[in-house]
């Protein structure tokens, strides 16, 4: 435990020897923010129309929740693995002994962390700024359930991303491209990032609940805002459950393989 | 256990995709990828007994890095049968890990943008090292490798000869049992590779580790390796002490002559091939089973007045074997 402990301390501090860097990365997720928040007031000018089940207000609770559920989720270290992988510095870590899997995932918690408390700084000067009007859920079973979504989220997210790595084992070349497609487009997109799931059609909707996507952002936020009637609530926790245990599986079996061709190049 | 290291009949393909130069090339490979095997090691055997120092040497692409891979668990063996203080390396068991250590002189473990003080922390952690030895090995390491000044400078900013002390002092902390070395000391000076030469030496000694070592530096081998491995295209050509290397593999002797004048200094070429003519000294190189023969004929033909018999200098030998000269005898 301490091992991790450690971990986490040593990787908080390198996000620190770059401070430019992450300010940069900062202000692109405050102007993505901004984005949607001009888009979206501009379609509710009027406060008394609803869209697809959201008033002004509704829909601008989930831009703004947006911005601290992305921090928690979205923000990662292990962005890096792919390329660590493709030239060699991932063997660093294979001959040292520490567990691999919760070395990242502790890296990627100091991340979270720190991505996290800046998005809350950057979430009240948004706040103070706009004045949105906001949606606070009091239902204590509700805020139960959304911190467990969260902990789900975290858990797949994860789990995908390094899936996604494990390409770079047989295409090098790949790794990057690999990430950017399926974890910035495909992922973002479906788990609601940047618009609600439910402004499409009904079937598409039902379709898109039985992938593990919308359980990264979008479910967790739905039962934040209440939307989301109890048995439903359970019945998508179940799924986003049965998808950590399949993916988990599917990725020791796939990072198992790409191990045994890894070529620890280039040293 | 008698033995740190066992490799028997261990073999390592590679799959190498070709590709074509340029855009077309690249292109094409989308397409048809045409795939070569790369016999990195084919069939090797060795034993290694603890406290050993061996060196292995042989020219770039022979198999040395591959070797020293697989025995630290960065890959996974074709076939064949390794073991490292009686672990198989590839469970990567955490006691075994914490055993070996692995030290690349091309590439670094330190964590670049930080002083090289905070992977220490991060490794004592990692190897769950009691504080006390902790304490005592950076403290001895710092003194010996003389980085006291440097703990607290982002990696980054130190030069290649301080940043390669680092990677020692990171990889010893834990005290290995076990000491994978590849190219320690590549891109040194004189003075930077004698201190690493020396603390290697001394580390050896002191704890009676094992270590492995590949070097393209003859100075690493003859000084450091009483035991060497020359190995080529997969194989090992060759496996015990550095002397007998000479022995083997020199194919000639060496003839120093001094001679008391000129007379029929032009017919000297025809006893052995002249190496060195600056008169007085002569040096001739001739065959191994003619030595005798041909220094006999020196004395008796020649003005000489003083004749020694050497063997070619091991610096040769090495020199050819980085050559790749051995395998086409």
């Amino acid at each position: 435990m301490k091992k991790y402990l450690q971990i986490f301390k040593i990787s908080f501090a390198q996000e620190f020897a770059y401070k430019v860097n992450f300010i940069m990365w900062r202000v692109r997720n405050v102007v993505q923010i901004l984005l949607a928040y001009f888009l979206w007031s501009a379609v509710f000018e009027d406060p008394q129309i609803t869209i697809f089940g959201y008033d002004q207000s509704k829909i601008l609770t989930y831009i703004f929740a947006v911005i601290l559920i992305r921090s928690l989720v979205f923000s990662a270290r292990s962005v890096d693995v792919p390329q660590e992988i493709s030239e060699g510095s991932f063997s660093n870590y294979l001959i040292r002994p520490v567990e691999y899997f919760r070395y990242w995932f502790t890296r990627d918690l100091s991340s979270k962390a720190l991505n996290f408390a800046f998005s809350l700084l950057e979430f009240a000067i948004l706040v103070i700024i706009f004045k949105p009007p906001l949606f606070f859920q009091e239902n204590l079973l509700f805020l139960t359930l959304f911190l467990l979504t969260i902990l789900i989220a975290n858990y797949l997210i994860f789990v995908i991303r390094f899936i996604v790595t494990s390409i770079t084992f047989w295409v090098a070349e790949l790794g990057w491209g690999g990430q950017f497609l399926i974890m910035v487009i495909i992922t973002e997109f479906l788990s609601g990032s940047i618009f609600p799931l439910d402004i499409f059609p009904e079937l598409w909707q039902k379709v898109f609940y039985l992938t593990p996507f919308p359980y990264l952002l979008f479910f967790p936020l739905q039962i934040y805002l209440g939307k989301i009637p109890l048995n439903l609530a359970m019945n998508g926790i179940l799924i986003s459950l049965f998808w950590c245990l399949t993916l988990s599986f599917v990725l020791k079996n796939v990072w198992q393989k790409g191990l045994k061709i890894y070529e620890a190049v280039g040293r | 256990m008698d033995r740190a290291i066992i490799v028997d009949r261990l073999v390592k393909n590679f799959e190498v995709i070709q590709k074509e130069p340029g855009i077309t090339g690249a292109i094409k490979s989308l397409f048809s990828t045409k795939k070569k095997i790369i016999h990195a090691l084919r069939s090797i055997s060795f034993t290694v007994q603890p406290g050993e120092l061996v060196g292995f040497i042989g020219p770039n692409g022979a198999g040395k890095t591959t070797t020293l891979k697989t025995l630290s668990s960065l890959l996974f063996p074709t076939s064949g049968f390794v073991s490292v203080l009686d672990w198989d390396p590839w469970d990567r068991n955490p006691e075994f890990l914490k055993q070996i250590a692995l030290v690349m002189g091309q590439k670094n473990q330190l964590w670049w943008d930080l002083p090289a003080i905070e992977t220490f922390e991060l490794n004592k952690a990692i190897y769950e090292i009691p504080t006390r030895q902790y304490e005592e090995s950076l403290k001895e390491l710092v003194d010996l490798l003389d980085l006291g000044k440097l703990l607290a400078t982002p990696v980054r900013k130190l030069s290649l000869g301080q940043r390669m002390r680092m990677e020692l002092t990171v990889a010893l902390l834990h005290r290995p049992k076990v000491l994978f070395l590849d190219e320690p000391t590549i891109g040194l000076d004189l003075i930077a590779q004698q201190k690493i030469r020396d603390f290697i030496y001394e580390y050896n000694k002191k704890y009676g580790a094992t270590i492995l070592l590949t070097s393209h530096n003859m100075n690493d081998l003859t000084n450091l390796a009483r035991r060497v491995i020359v190995i080529d295209e997969g194989l090992i050509l060759f496996d015990g002490a550095l002397e007998e290397l000479t022995e083997k593999f020199a194919k000639e002797k060496i003839i120093n002559v001094t001679l008391a004048n000129e007379d029929g200094i032009k017919k000297i070429g025809e006893i052995g091939k002249v190496k060195k003519l600056a008169f007085p000294q002569v040096t001739l190189s001739v065959p191994r089973a003619a030595t005798a023969v041909a220094a006999a004929e020196l004395l008796q033909n020649f003005p000489v007045s003083d004749l020694t018999i050497e063997e070619v200098p091991i610096e040769d030998i090495i020199r050819k074997v980085f050559r790749g000269g051995l395998r086409k005898r």
